[in-house]
């Protein structure tokens, strides 16, 4: 008789990148999405770090449908999207980035 | 002088005039939306006679300035009853302000039933019968290449295709691009009023014509200078949508789950993969041959939005491929295949109608059991027939509103019968209240633009929540109704939203051209009265605060993945507007 997996946590997270990151990361991994296994919460901002996502690449992440700031703290089984710097329109703002990024100068503001 | 031309299709006469004073410090939506609401009886059927349409190029348009080839047409919308600005990327707007020519009004009807062609130039106006193989189920792109071979290559093109002639609803006027592709003012059925008037098409020669007049050149290269490096050094210039164009949207929103699905029933889809902007930079790259991942839509644009999307051998299928339109088609409408979504733009391209409009209509449609979910080549086919056009095809091109009621659906998304575009207002509350009290019917770009001072609010707004969003959709209103005033591309409010000296640029531009010293309140007091003015037409059109609502099922139907409903009060929603 087969073990069951209904009781097994769920431990991959689900994570998309968009504009650039959609092409390095659809390579590196093969797949997009792709899905990589954590053991215990992460923050955003680590899982990043692990995959050899530059910091310079990300405005926000997704989670579950939900803008958040990168230090936001990552789950097993959640929905992960990186989203760099160039979403057009108003919709940074509708969106809450700005809410999410009053901290993140590099991200954000032109360069000078 | 500036130039004030009337052109009455009753008569087939035209009067060349100085600009009224009242006009001459307008430009773009301003200009059009004070003579819409000073000329056009608001009562009066828009396909009737007492109709005017009014082309206006912007403050700014025909100079140096970035991005500032935005031209406006007003009328009285057959679609939505109300007033109605759509503007258009292409060369035409730029070539009036070179010939001095501030704003051209069409008005009237003749008694023949022939179609005509109305030429511009520097030595006036000319209107002549339409060549008869433009005429009667010719397409767009043809009909451009015969008016090149017959006035030169190097004219401006505004021109009605056979669903103009036809006056149907979703009916747009396109506009030749540099290139001689096709630009629209696509939204509110321009180009059934323009069919109305029997005017097939007007061409814009402006051999002759010299440079706009700048009253302080210095100043002006100056400021220009400043705005250009703020939209090129903001990110979504370099790494947004001159990459991925606006279809870079798709995932951004379905990820949201803000993203309209299967005619509004879900925010979220699985094959988005399919229609992203990334894959349509991958595609055009792979394929090679004609195709572009980045093109300007005018010249002097900087931040090059538009591309030519291929087929497999690299041949040309369609240039302006917006996330709308691959929106309406891919997530609400279900075609999952994104060449199959671009043989139809081009298709609606060369008949002329709306590629918002017809999208989510024919989404409708599917709802109603018209068409088969996620059916391209059954989509392909009925848009063809537009020109013709066939029962079906007229229904689909009534609109998103007509379909609805003739398929007995409650789930009709339109607001003041103008269909709602793609970002659901349920998971995207601040675009829903813009959708709602916009004088012109769902709209999104009636919300695009804001000045600096929003962002205090912006920093503390939850798409899912209710806080700031009033003050949100109050800003973005008079922001865009003020940016529309000066020819500028809307897209523009990306350099200048995180970079307040591209702001004070862009008013040091106006100010350099014209000899003024407007500030930033100016600029916002200019958005309020072009709002007070359209809002002023459509109460005289018999509009009230009821009609600024969205449709009763957002109400009660959640949309997922958030499961969030509408829920903004009535005395909520008519806060926007009160300024």
């Amino acid at each position: 008789m087969e073990e069951s997996t209904l009781d097994a946590p769920v431990k991959k997270l689900e994570i998309r990148g968009f504009l650039q990151l959609d092409a390095i990361l659809r390579k590196r991994y093969g797949s997009m999405p792709f899905y990589f296994e954590i053991e215990a919460p992460i923050s955003g901002l680590a899982l990043s770090e692990i995959l050899g996502i530059e910091r310079k690449d990300i405005e926000v992440i997704f989670v579950n449908g939900f803008v958040h700031e990168l230090e936001y703290i990552i789950h097993p089984g959640d929905r992960i999207a990186f989203l760099p710097p160039g979403c057009p329109g108003p919709y940074r703002i509708a969106l809450g980035f700005y809410g999410k990024n009053q901290g993140n100068e590099a991200a954000f503001k032109i360069q000078k | 002088m500036h130039k004030f031309i009337r052109i009455d299709m009753t008569t087939l006469t035209s009067t060349v005039s100085e600009v009224p004073a009242k006009y001459v410090g307008l430009g773009g939506r301003a200009l059009t939306s004070n003579f819409v609401n000073d000329e056009v009886n608001p009562t009066c059927h828009p396909l009737g006679k007492n109709n005017k349409i009014v082309f206006a190029p912007g403050l700014l348009s025909g100079t140096a300035a970035a991005n500032s080839g935005r031209m406006s047409v007003g009328s009285k919308s057959p679609l939505t009853g109300t007033i109605k600005e759509s503007n258009t990327g292409g060369s035409s707007s730029q070539m009036l302000a070179k010939m001095g020519i501030k704003a051209f009004v069409i008005e009237g009807m003749p008694s023949e039933d022939k179609f005509y062609v109305i030429k511009l130039d520097m030595n006036g106006v000319t209107i002549e019968e339409a060549p008869a193989e433009i005429i009667g189920g010719c397409g767009n792109y043809d009909a451009i290449r015969i008016l090149g071979e017959k006035y030169g290559k190097h004219v401006g093109v505004a021109i009605i295709g056979p669903a103009g002639e036809y006056r149907l609803p979703s009916a747009n006027i396109s506009f030749k691009d540099p290139e001689g592709n096709i630009r629209s003012a696509g939204r509110g059925g321009l180009g059934a009023v323009l069919g109305s008037k029997k005017v097939k098409a007007i061409i814009i020669d402006e051999t002759g014509a010299g440079k706009v007049e700048i009253a302080n050149p210095e100043a002006f290269m100056a400021a220009n200078k400043v705005f250009s490096k703020a939209l090129l050094d903001h990110p979504v210039s370099g790494q947004g949508l001159g990459l991925y164009g606006t279809d870079v949207l798709v995932n951004i929103l379905n990820e949201a789950g803000g993203l309209p699905s299967y005619n509004f029933t879900s925010g979220r889809i699985d094959h988005n993969d399919n229609i992203s902007g990334e894959t349509m930079n991958a595609t055009i790259t792979e394929r090679g041959g004609e195709g572009k991942v980045s093109h300007g839509c005018h010249k002097g644009c900087v931040i090059r939005c538009s591309q030519w999307y291929t087929d497999k051998e690299g041949k040309y299928i369609t240039s302006g491929f917006e996330y709308e339109t691959i929106w309406g088609l891919g997530a609400d409408a279900g075609i999952e295949d994104l060449d199959a979504i671009a043989y139809i733009d081009r298709a609606m391209d060369d008949v002329g109608v709306d590629s918002i409009e017809t999208a989510v209509a024919v989404a409708t449609a599917m709802d109603g059991g018209l068409i088969p979910w996620g059916d391209g080549k059954a989509v392909l086919e009925i848009v063809k027939d537009m020109a013709k056009p066939t029962p079906l095809a007229r229904i689909i091109a009534g609109g998103a509103g007509a379909v609805g009621s003739l398929c007995g659906l409650y789930r009709t998304p339109v607001v003041k019968n103008q269909a709602i575009p793609a970002y659901d207002p349920r998971a995207i509350k601040g675009i829903g209240l813009t959708y709602a009290t916009t004088t012109m019917g769902a709209d999104h770009t009636a919300g695009y633009c804001i000045s600096g001072n929003i962002l205090k609010v912006g920093a503390n707004i939850d798409p899912l929540k209710k806080e700031g969003q009033i003050e949100y959709a109050r800003a973005m209103q008079i922001g865009t109704a003020a940016i529309d005033s000066t020819g500028m591309c809307l897209f523009i409010y990306f350099g200048v939203a995180d970079n307040p000296a591209g702001y004070q640029a862009l008013i040091d531009m106006i100010n350099a051209q014209y000899g003024l010293s407007l500030t930033a309140n100016d600029v916002d007091e200019l958005g309020k009265s072009v709002l007070k003015v359209e809002r002023d037409f459509n109460k005289r059109a018999g509009f009230t605060n009821a009609h600024d609502r969205l449709p009763e099922f957002m109400e009660y139907e959640p949309i997922m993945p958030h499961n969030v409903v509408w829920d903004f009060t009535p005395e909520e929603i008519d806060e926007v507007m009160n300024f």
